[in-house]
């Protein structure tokens, strides 16, 4: 911070990188200042996260390259790029939970005593200058699994300031927190910046992008489209630099008014996840045929649930799940599906799609064991070949081999077997998490049109978006999401992105 | 498409290669002529029908632990307990070899043969049950059954099933009727070569057309999507450690029938962990693993005779084992690839 000043801290200069057929960054400039706030910005999928595996030095480009301090360099490791002083915080933490914050704080940099014991007074010494720099408190005794997210996320900075990083990626860090949160940790980023860091704000967020940044660069299908000052800007013209041209929304009719029997009923049921804390609910939820019901909400307030849970994956303490007035609650995810529940879900690597396996291996999964698909025990090859060929074409999804793995192909394409799979089972219901996540511009309007036409044909669709101009183009009825628990709801015709935004804070409908 | 298959074989062989190299290195500093050593191992491995069947025979047990082994590891369970399963199986298949008196070989042999299955899969229940309904890791518990089920093998033949006047902890001979059939006497090959081979081979149509053979595959390579789409991955899960431990069992069986004719103590040189490295360097395929085990037999049948026509020790034998292992258990493929993003 003491060197001569730079004109550009970090930045990067024509980066290009591939992933197969997918073209991640395509040519990326920006230049960041030393001591400011330098936020990126750009939808799901636009290139961020690679541009910052870059900048960490995680992954390599495959051209141009990384700037720090006015020099082109070469990042080899992420070791390589904290040496010269950048860290990054991650959308997931990498904390230890069983570990209290100050041996979070202090892992593989620990102040020893001779002979490798942990100087713990030096620890906590050091503990409190770090805070006392960034001008937080903390507890820490406590262990990171009784912390709450937002001291989580402190515990990651202060980390990257004990030791020494002076350029701080913050990867989407509010996306996690409430909004009270969100304004203590901007409070925190402008306390960095006043003493000489850098930081890197990558959100999709505008109001916090407008609010605390001092320049915005706009990132869309791996380009650099735009570096401006918030001054000179509005959150319009950002959201449009961010799209591109506007969206063409789907036309969307009116449904009928519900009529008779939900085709799914969610009575007051609560869920956990994963690892155990309470997420969802009670909830109370019903689903009719022929309507896109939207779940608009901020990360992390139940929706993860929310879908596992009418998926048939969900981990349910309480309540019940009915199709057509059967209870489903406790039934296997395979029964799920055998009465018309189809599902996408958010996490396309994790669990919706087997990415290593082939496209027609995605096709047919779990409806290998059935007609057409197989007899006696047999899989039928021929008859899986024409149909994953005749589903794939319909779909118009865009491959080489169907026996190449799912990987190679594009994202949007991805979600075009996700699709296909799904719709070859002929369902009823439909659950889709982040359906257009990481999906191009073009894939996202098809995939839009597959959803609509579906709710056309009678298909009930429970929709799950972080994206408020999905939620609004799509939905018939808008539920709000906040803390697990359903704040208000929405006709279409009373919805509007103030109102729906209301929703996703927590604050009921007016 | 043959391109890929030339790029597998070539990953395939690669651990081999490596693995000759080091031993020739370990061959030369030690004062030997690598490559007349090698011709030697070569010429004793496959030099004449009777050497070749000496190999086979060596290779027929490695065919059934191997295929044991990548039946469990193609749906991500490490299951290392099959040298276990090998122990009872044998076990179980000689006491009723040398029991069932005067049965005709048309009973006694397949009744031998799926008692040896049996209980080979009835030990994998436990390790089994334990995984899909606790969460225990199955290494662990599949390792630690090996142990339970040398000693307990070991006991068995010292004390209760011990042969009427033998010093030797050893079963009593089992009835020539369960004696499998000798292919080319007077050479050791017997009917298990065929059998193991004609179950390795369907195994590769498993693989490739069967529901369960599709299931199990996926499930290994994300057991989290196929729950999402339905399949019932426990049960999946389950079934498969238990069918692993099956042929674990027949394998011991085929081999207390067809080769020691009775059980001893100590009856398998580590054929359950060679299985290991047979699935690996196979990559589960069964024409892989079938290449593999070859690569282990002849390396064994070699082995055994080649102290006795030079002065090289059978230890060198043993580098060259444990080397075409480690580097079978490492992925080469990665190392050339990272070298690429390096660059």
């Amino acid at each position: 911070m003491s060197a001569p000043a730079s004109r550009t801290r970090i930045g990067a200069r024509a980066i290009v990188r591939r992933f197969g057929p997918v073209i991640a960054n395509d040519g990326i400039d920006f230049a960041a200042a030393p001591g400011t706030i330098h936020a990126i910005v750009g939808g799901n999928g636009a290139g961020k996260s690679t541009l910052m595996r870059i900048l960490q030095g995680v992954d390599r480009p495959d051209d141009g390259s990384v700037i720090l301090d006015d020099r082109e360099v070469r990042l080899t490791a992420p070791a390589d790029a904290f040496a010269r002083g950048i860290g990054m915080v991650h959308q997931e933490f990498m904390l230890v939970d069983e570990l209290t914050l100050l041996e979070n704080l202090i892992l593989a940099r620990e102040p020893v005593h001779a002979g490798g014991v942990i100087d713990r007074r030096k620890a906590l010494a050091e503990a409190e200058r770090v805070a006392a720099m960034a001008g937080v408190t903390l507890d820490w005794q406590m262990r990171v699994a009784d912390a709450p997210v937002h001291i989580r996320q402190i515990l990651e900075i202060l980390r990257l300031l004990y030791r020494g990083a002076d350029v701080l990626i913050l990867d989407e860090p509010t996306a996690v927190l409430a909004p009270a949160q969100v304004r203590e940790l901007i409070g925190l980023m402008r306390r960095l910046k006043a003493e000489g860091r850098t930081i890197l704000f990558i959100s999709h967020k505008l109001d916090e992008v407008m609010n605390a940044a001092d320049a915005i660069t706009v990132i869309r299908r791996g380009r650099a489209i735009a570096t401006v000052v918030p001054g000179e800007t509005s959150k319009a013209k950002l959201s449009e630099m961010m799209v591109g041209e506007p969206i063409e929304l789907p036309l969307v009719h009116p449904a009928a008014p519900h009529a008779g029997v939900p085709v799914l009923a969610i009575d007051t049921l609560v869920a956990h996840d994963g690892r155990g804390l309470p997420r969802l609910g009670p909830i109370t939820l019903n689903l009719y045929p022929g309507e896109i019901v939207g779940i608009a909400g901020v990360a992390g307030n139940g929706q993860d649930e929310l879908a596992a849970a009418a998926a048939g994956l969900g981990q349910i303490d309480a309540g019940s799940i009915r199709m057509d007035g059967r209870d489903i609650t406790r039934a296997r995810t395979g029964s799920f599906r055998d009465l018309g529940i189809a599902y996408l879900s958010a996490d396309r690597a994790g669990d919706g799609l087997c990415l290593a396996a082939s496209i027609r291996d995605n096709f047919i999964a779990g409806s290998e064991h059935a007609p057409p698909f197989s007899q006696s025990g047999l899989l039928r090859l021929r008859a899986i070949r024409e149909g994953a060929r005749r589903a794939l074409d319909t779909l118009s999804v865009r491959y080489g081999a169907m026996g190449d793995p799912a990987k190679s192909l594009s994202g949007g394409n991805q979600q075009r077997v996700a699709i296909a799979r799904e719709f070859e089972r002929k369902p009823r219901v439909l659950i889709a998490a982040q359906p257009t996540r990481g999906v191009d511009i073009a894939g996202i309007a098809f995939i839009h049109r597959q959803i609509v036409a579906f709710r056309d044909a009678g298909g009930a669709v429970l929709l799950i978006s972080e994206e408020l101009d999905e939620i609004l183009s799509l939905s018939d009825r808008i539920v709000g999401l906040y803390g697990g628990r359903i704040t208000g709801e929405l006709d279409r015709s009373g919805a509007s992105v103030e109102r729906v935004g209301r929703l996703m804070l927590g604050e009921k409908a007016a | 498409m043959i391109r890929a298959a030339l790029a597998n074989l070539a990953a395939a062989a690669l651990p081999f290669v490596l693995a000759l190299a080091i031993g020739a290195i370990v061959l030369a500093v030690t004062g030997h002529d690598p490559i007349s050593v090698y011709a030697l191992m070569a010429s004793e491995a496959f030099g004449g029908t009777r050497r070749i069947a000496a190999t086979l025979t060596a290779t027929t047990p490695l065919l059934l632990t191997g295929l044991a082994t990548a039946i469990a590891f193609r749906a991500g369970v490490f299951n290392v307990g099959i040298e276990g399963c090998f122990y009872l199986g044998g076990l179980a298949a000689a006491t009723l070899g040398f029991w069932l008196v005067g049965w005709p070989a048309i009973a006694i042999i397949p009744v031998a043969l799926l008692a040896g299955a049996l209980i080979g899969g009835a030990w994998m229940v436990a390790p089994a049950t334990l995984k899909v309904r606790l969460g225990v890791d199955e290494v662990v518990t599949t390792l630690m059954l090996n142990f339970i089920a040398i000693n307990l093998t070991s006991w068995l033949v010292n004390g209760p099933l011990l042969a009427r006047g033998s010093a030797n902890s050893a079963t009593p001979a089992i009835e020539k009727a369960a004696e499998l059939p000798r292919l080319l006497p007077p050479s050791t090959l017997h009917l298990g070569f065929i059998i193991s081979l004609a179950l390795v081979i369907l195994y590769g149509f498993w693989d490739r057309f069967t529901v369960t053979g599709f299931r199990s595959r996926l499930v290994g390579l994300n057991a989290r999507f196929c729950r999402a789409v339905g399949i019932d991955v426990p049960s999946l899960l389950f079934r498969m450690m238990i069918l692993s431990g099956l042929i674990g069992g027949l394998a011991g069986a085929i081999h207390a029938l067809g080769l020691v004719h009775r059980f001893v103590a100590g009856f398998s040189p580590g054929y359950g962990f060679t299985g290991i490295a047979v699935a690996l360097l196979g990559r589960n395929s069964a024409l892989g693993m079938i290449l593999a085990a070859l690569v282990f037999g002849a390396l064994a049948s070699s082995g055994a005779t080649i102290q006795l026509f030079s002065d090289v020790p059978i230890e060198i034998v043993e580098v060259l084992q444990g080397t075409v292992m480690i580097f079978a258990v490492a992925k080469l493929g990665l190392l050339l690839r990272d070298r690429r993003g390096l660059a």
